[in-house]
């Protein structure tokens, strides 16, 4: 039998457990040796109360129960993001997680629609989307499997507490045999030569020693920024918030979406919880300062706070390499996305699952971190991309901010997305990346940019024909909307938490 | 809204100009008029397209149904590529088109099973494991199952000039006008066409001009910025030659690829004959040697009619130019290995009818095309090349070179990555999926040196009863499939109960 490998992951906060979690469910129990270092004297961000359709394949890939889960964290379901005055004062649109018409013919639906928009035929459309009604009416259900209905076509998510889900992750890493080490780092050992990690010092004198290192230290990186020196992409020209305030009010309307509201210096959420409400206000300090922004957050809330506003510092932008050496880091360790499309807990849960297919031997291959650093480079720019998109596509005038954001340079990549757009209404695909062409037409369409054209592909059907067709699928939808369960109820039913009941 | 697209001229001939002549007039044609200038066909008698699966997709698209193929155009079902003598000896292996569900997440795929096994002294191929190639083997046609975890489909073989006989008769049934021409000259100003001279006098206008004349690319060779780049040193056959052989009975079910001293030769099976094609390297050998030694070369006796000609590979530096967009071979070539001419084809023509131009005159989907079939150029070309790169055919100076292949990034890192872990970087618009990349790999004697560390978690002999399970399913499921004489009659048989074909 060969040495075990040992992995040691540094920093117990949602990125850290996460991965504890995963390692020491996906792997074998023997062969592998998962250790996580933390120190309760370190405060965690807790990325992320929101979180993408994709956790739950996370979640099913480790045997998490879903209903045991969403009781422990207070978790309610979610349908999609509702954006306010973003692309304009008094706009509002849900970027829903499904398709807009048809699930059969997602590529063509919205040629169409705007066919009959261009004819004078009026629709918003977010009407054709039962996932965008259900959550505009607070109504949820699971979705269909009998392929083509209406009701199929979409995935949901989950708003929960991210330091409850933590703590759950925690108990099932430490049940599943993931050991947990109090401390904090003193210095860390690296070989002279390859400038691997070898171990990690703690204060308490004790030594940890490791073949693969796993970051998890937050925006600190102190393991790869600090000690390996991997340098930092800047992305903050284009996604310029550079702080946050957060803070819990009493519970409100447990709506199954994020509300994203666009504010003077960058953008507020709220996010319903069977417990409370997380709200907070991101925006950037050049222009608003600390205290009118922590004002502005509490003036705008419906409830009454639970705790005071806790201000956080951050950059947008990535390390230039996630693995280098010995050591891959996982979360704000490794990069940082605004939460608007709530990625953070996706970009940790990627990371993992990346990592584990290609995850090294005792001796470094170098051919599987590239390989890794390849898929999680083109994470990341798609998802900035698809951030920034937010932020450009905008006709506010009324503060600085919305000024700078339309009219500064965006990538090039984007560039071009948002030209093709205007001009004929397509959507380019891509195959490893978040965000899927459902999802960009949301926010393009839901942004203010309605196509010049649309593709001759639409015009096969008589106008008459295609405006009836348009307003029965739309009818259809409504109908369904009304016969699906309140929200509240279904969530009382299927995961009332103890402490909400 | 400005004007529309409303005059679509396609230059070419054979299969590639009638099938975007059938697409764009399907789809399109309440808005618009294809019209064909028929240049004369590069068609020889013995020539045979071998397509993907993919191509039922595209008839599906232009209504065009596949009981035609078996009735009027020789074809056969296909349910892979057999390759021997690649790696050397006597070995061969078969790359069947099997079709990987989507699978959620990050789940394990079968293949890293075996891989573990592989590595642990199992000896069974890897092709016993794959539907198509048991199908292709036992000479059955994987037919649609009902949803499983193994799905496999069929490509077919079809005699080049019937097929495009077949589809000109589509085409204009579907009210596309055709009219045989030469081109006098192409007046060109700035980046656009500004009209065709024909040899007759007629000058020619249109919004858009598609340039499907295959490897003579008489528009697109014409426009600015748009050179062929040749890839040569990567795909050294440069001469490739046609024969016809007697048909085999029963049908095989897949097409046989066989390597020898100074390229490779092909048997194409269908109905009435055997189509024969050999790909070489000038530099090694002569159009004589190789008629020559053809009946060794293709095991059986050769019918006369045998035909060479240049076999050019490479890209246009831009497929799409102003107002002449190139689909087909004009846009980029291959070698006719791995089924992929046709597919040449009809993938650009489908790129054409995703980003196809909302107003006449302004053309700025170019761009996107133009990148979107680069990648799938290149994806295909980095499949070919690396049956060439891995092979193992010692002390043969076109085999040693082929070995000695500077390899580009783009397909270095799928060899590595799969070397290491059994894992395929899979990039945009790939026309093989992960299987079709695996077997490729594995086939040529790539194993990878380890394995997705889960494997691990499950126990030797659940592992082991894991492996016996899938090999008697694909046993069972390929006994269920029918023969390829069955599967024609059939297929017929249901086509003439359920509409009048007007053919």
């Amino acid at each position: 039998m060969p040495e075990p490998l040992e992995i040691v992951i540094l920093g117990g906060g949602t990125a850290g457990w996460m991965t504890a979690a995963a390692l020491a469910s996906l792997l074998p129990p023997t062969g592998w040796r998962v250790r996580l270092v933390e120190s309760e004297e370190i405060g965690i961000v807790g990325v992320g109360e929101a979180t993408f359709p994709e956790i739950k394949y996370f979640n099913d890939a480790i045997g998490i129960d879903e209903a045991e889960m969403m009781r422990a964290t207070n978790a309610g379901f979610k349908l999609g993001i509702e954006f306010v005055d973003w692309g304009f004062k008094g706009s509002r649109y849900i970027h829903p997680f499904g398709v807009h018409g048809p699930a059969h013919m997602e590529h063509l639906f919205h040629h169409q629609w705007v066919r009959a928009l261009r004819a004078g035929w009026k629709s918003e459309i977010g009407e054709f989307s039962f996932a965008a009604q259900a959550a505009r009416n607070c109504r949820f259900q699971f979705p269909e499997t009998v392929r083509r209905s209406i009701n199929s076509a979409y995935t949901y998510a989950y708003h929960f507490d991210a330091s409850l889900y933590g703590a759950f992750l925690r108990c099932i890493a430490a049940r599943r045999g993931a050991q947990r080490t109090e401390g904090k780092v003193k210095h860390v050992v690296q070989d002279s030569e390859t400038g691997d990690i070898r171990s990690l010092l703690l204060e308490s004198g004790e030594t940890v020693a490791g073949d693969l290192f796993i970051d998890c230290s937050g925006f600190r990186s102190l393991l790869l920024g600090d000690t390996l020196g991997v340098g930092w992409e800047d992305w903050s020209k284009w996604l310029v918030c550079d702080r946050a305030f957060a803070v819990p009010s009493e519970r409100d309307e447990l709506s199954p979406y994020t509300r994203s509201t666009a504010m003077e210096a960058g953008w507020r959420w709220r996010i319903p919880l069977q417990h409370r409400t997380g709200n907070g206000y991101v925006f950037s300090s050049s222009f608003i300062s600390e205290d009118q922004a922590a004002g502005s957050l509490i003036q705008g809330l419906h409830t009454k706070t639970l705790a005071e506003p806790r201000m956080l510092k951050f950059r947008s932008g990535r390390r230039v390499a996630a693995w280098a050496n010995n050591c891959v880091a996982m979360g704000l360790a490794g990069g940082f996305l605004e939460p608007l499309e709530s990625t953070s807990i996706y970009l940790v849960q990627i990371a993992i699952m990346q990592l584990v297919p290609l995850l090294p031997e005792k001796r470094a291959d170098p051919r599987l971190r590239d390989e890794f650093n390849r898929l999680m480079d083109l994470q990341y720019e798609r998802i900035r991309d698809f951030l920034i998109l937010h932020y450009k596509l905008t006709t506010r005038d009324d503060s600085e901010i919305w000024r700078y954001c339309a009219a500064m340079d965006v990538p090039e990549s984007l560039t071009r997305k948002i030209d093709l757009f205007r001009h004929d209404g397509i959507i380019e695909k891509y195959k490893d990346g978040l965000f899927t062409p459902t999802s960009w037409l949301s926010v393009l369409i839901g942004q203010g940019l309605i196509p010049e054209n649309y593709s001759p592909l639409a015009d096969a059907v008589s106008e008459e024909e295609l405006i009836y067709q348009l307003d029965k699928f739309r009818e259809n939808i409504r109908d369904r909307v009304d016969e699906t369960l309140p929200h509240d109820r279904f969530v009382d039913r299927y995961c009332a938490a103890d402490s909400a009941a | 809204m400005k004007r529309r697209i409303e005059r679509v001229v396609v230059v070419g001939a054979d299969a590639p100009a009638w099938m975007a002549a059938a697409a764009i007039q399907g789809s399109l044609g309440c808005g618009l008029k294809v019209r064909v200038l028929e240049l004369p066909s590069r068609l020889r008698p013995a020539d045979c397209y071998s397509a993907l699966p993919a191509l039922g997709g595209f008839h599906g698209r232009i209504g065009l149904h596949e009981d035609l193929l078996f009735r009027v155009c020789q074809a056969l079902p296909c349910a892979g590529q057999r390759l021997s003598g690649w790696s050397g000896a006597s070995l061969s292996f078969i790359q069947g088109y099997d079709q990987s569900p989507p699978v959620s997440g990050a789940a394990l795929s079968f293949t890293q099973y075996w891989i573990k096994g592989r590595l642990r002294g199992l000896r069974t191929p890897f092709e016993n494991f794959s539907l198509a190639a048991m199908a292709a083997r036992a000479g059955r046609v994987p037919v649609p199952l009902e949803a499983g975890e193994f799905r496999a489909a069929y490509g077919y073989n079809v005699d080049s000039g019937a097929y495009s006989a077949l589809l000109k008769h589509w085409a204009t049934g579907g009210g596309v006008e055709s009219k045989s021409a030469a081109i006098a000259s192409v007046e060109i100003e700035g980046d656009r066409i500004a009209a065709l001279v024909l040899a007759d006098g007629e000058r020619v206008e249109a919004d858009l001009f598609v340039d499907a004349s295959g490897p003579q690319a008489v528009l697109i060779g014409r426009m600015p910025e748009a050179e062929f780049e040749s890839w040569r040193e990567m795909l050294p056959c440069d001469r490739m030659m046609v024969a016809s052989a007697r048909p085999l009975r029963p049908y095989p079910a897949f097409s046989q690829v066989s390597a020898f001293r100074e390229g490779w030769v092909g048997l194409l099976p269908l109905q009435d004959r055997t189509a024969v094609v050999a790909c070489y390297d000038s530099r090694e050998t002569s159009d004589k040697e190789v008629l020559d030694s053809l009946p060794f070369l293709a095991n059986r006796p050769v019918a006369g009619g045998a035909a060479v000609s240049n076999l050019a590979k490479g890209i246009r530096k831009r497929t799409w130019v102003g107002n002449c967009v190139a689909v087909g071979e004009a846009a980029f070539a291959l070698e006719p290995l791995d089924a992929v001419q046709l597919h040449i084809a009809h993938n650009c023509i489908s790129q054409l009818m995703s980003v196809f131009p909302v107003e006449a005159g302004d053309f700025r989907e170019a761009e996107l095309y133009d990148e979107i079939v680069r990648r799938v150029a290149v994806n295909l070309r980095d499949f070919q090349l690396a049956h060439f790169k891995l092979n193992r055919r010692f002390d043969e100076p076109f085999w040693d070179r082929c070995r000695d292949i500077a390899v580009p990034d783009t397909l270095e890192r799928k060899l590595d990555v799969f070397g290491a872990r059994g894992r395929v970087p899979l990039y945009d618009d790939e026309t093989f999926q992960e299987h079709g990349w695996e077997s490729l790999f594995i086939g040529h004697g790539l194993i990878p040196q380890s394995y997705d560390p889960r494997v691990e978690a499950i126990p030797e002999q659940e592992l082991i009863a894991k492996v016996q399970d899938r090999l008697q399913s694909v046993r069972a499921l390929v006994e269920a499939m029918p023969p390829a004489e069955q599967f024609i009659a059939e297929t017929a048989a249901v086509r003439e109960t359920t509409s009048s074909a007007h053919i």
